[in-house]
């Protein structure tokens, strides 16, 4: 018995433009009760605001990873002018991703890790994948890698590069497998180490995206690396 | 810093594409020691054909500006007909599928053939050494197991990109 509708867009390989489609039996009464739905519009909406601002992205993993930070900390340790940082950090206030606390001077900010997972499609989005994505404001391999291919193979990039460096697979069979080139895969994979390395200390959500080689990626120790800003502290 | 390189004029030194993309573009610290490390070694590097593969858009600047500057040539794929570099290559690839847990066909055959060219190029080559330089780990585990197995251990050596330049980077790493 099939319970799948048919695929939208057929093509001549008997493939589909359209994603996937779901069982239909995962939606109930309940999920698609109104309410609920109203409930949960406004949190995708203002995850795809961020999924489409990597300078907003890279403001909230700062405070979410580093915080509770000050606004003049986010301007001197992202390097934003204080205009852009305040206005940042006004905009993430009003989208319910970070908290400020005005009780203190200066005035502390922090925010809460998010993470999104739709299994069938599959789509995940953590704070390592909102990290990597937020490297492009910084990296320009990482600009030039999500510009060509999009945020889908980004994050299919990251998962291969970690991956890679728990030697579960080689930089060439990656590049197959995401339909990359050999040496945009590589490159890729470098500058990626960022959001790995402090994804795998200061994201609870790491083992999400890793739950099989979590730890075993070799990849720079934080404690002994200089780095730029200094590494976020541990979770007490 | 002062380090032993184990690059020498003496020996053939086979480079795979990815320690070209590990150094960032010219104006990276890394590019600059990698550089000078080779060129303190008076050494030319030698890179097939086939692991550079289609080169395209900011990834081309990296391999290209060694080959201009002249410290990097490139060379023919590995000789099919030469029963050991084949025997090499397939050892190469059989490690790699294990330590991957992955099935040997989808081995890129790229990164096996760096351990048949080295075997090669000790045999038809008067080089009294020959270094396989690769930054991937599962691959260089395959080519250091063909090279044990097939008893090159004294002329083959395998190094990755820290083995030339050090562990640590140059400068601080950015984190976000």
């Amino acid at each position: 018995m099939n319970h799948y509708p048919d695929p939208p867009n057929p093509q001549p390989d008997g493939g589909t433009t359209a994603l996937d489609a779901p069982p239909i039996e995962i939606l109930n009464e309940d999920i698609l009760k109104p309410e609920l739905l109203a409930q949960n519009a406004p949190g995708l909406e203002t995850l795809v605001k961020l999924l489409n601002q990597p300078a907003l992205a890279r403001v909230y993993i700062y405070i979410c990873y580093w915080g509770p930070v000050s606004p003049p900390e986010v301007m001197d340790e992202l390097d934003l002018s204080k205009s852009t940082a305040y206005e940042y950090v006004d905009r993430l206030v009003k989208l319910g991703f970070i908290e400020r606390n005005e009780s203190t001077r200066p005035q502390q900010l922090t925010a809460e890790p998010v993470i999104l997972v739709e299994q069938h499609v599959p789509i995940i989005i953590t704070p390592t994948v909102l990290h990597a994505f937020a490297l492009k404001e910084i990296d320009e391999d990482v600009e030039y890698f999500v510009d060509r291919h999009g945020i889908g193979k980004l994050v299919a990039a990251l998962r291969g590069a970690g991956l890679h460096y728990a030697g579960k697979m080689t930089q060439r069979m990656i590049a197959n497998e995401i339909d990359v080139r050999d040496t945009e895969a590589m490159m890729i994979i470098y500058a990626l180490v960022p959001a790995l390395a402090v994804g795998r200390e200061h994201d609870p959500y790491f083992d999400y995206l890793f739950p099989d080689v979590q730890d075993e990626m070799d990849l720079p120790d934080l404690e002994e690396q200089e780095t730029t800003p200094a590494q976020p502290d541990r979770e007490e | 810093m002062d380090r032993d390189s184990p690059l020498s004029a003496e020996k053939d030194v086979i480079v795979d594409a990815n320690i070209f993309i590990a150094i960032g573009d010219p104006s990276n610290p890394q590019f600059s020691q990698f550089r000078r490390a080779v060129q303190e070694a008076d050494v030319m590097l030698k890179l097939p054909q086939r692991v550079i593969g289609e080169l395209g858009g900011r990834d081309t600047t990296r391999v290209q500006a060694a080959l201009d500057e002249g410290w990097a040539e490139i060379i023919e794929a590995p000789d099919p007909t030469d029963g050991d570099a084949v025997a090499a290559s397939d050892i190469a690839r059989r490690t790699i599928a294990d330590k991957t847990e992955k099935p040997e066909h989808e081995v890129e055959k790229t990164d096996t053939i760096l351990a048949g060219l080295a075997i090669q190029y000790i045999r038809n080559r008067t080089t009294p050494g020959v270094i396989v330089l690769t930054d991937d780990k599962p691959a260089r585990e395959g080519i250091q197991n063909a090279i044990t197995v097939q008893g090159y251990t004294d002329s083959i050596q395998v190094y990755g990109l820290s083995d030339i330049i050090g562990d640590e980077p140059g400068g601080s790493l950015r984190l976000i």
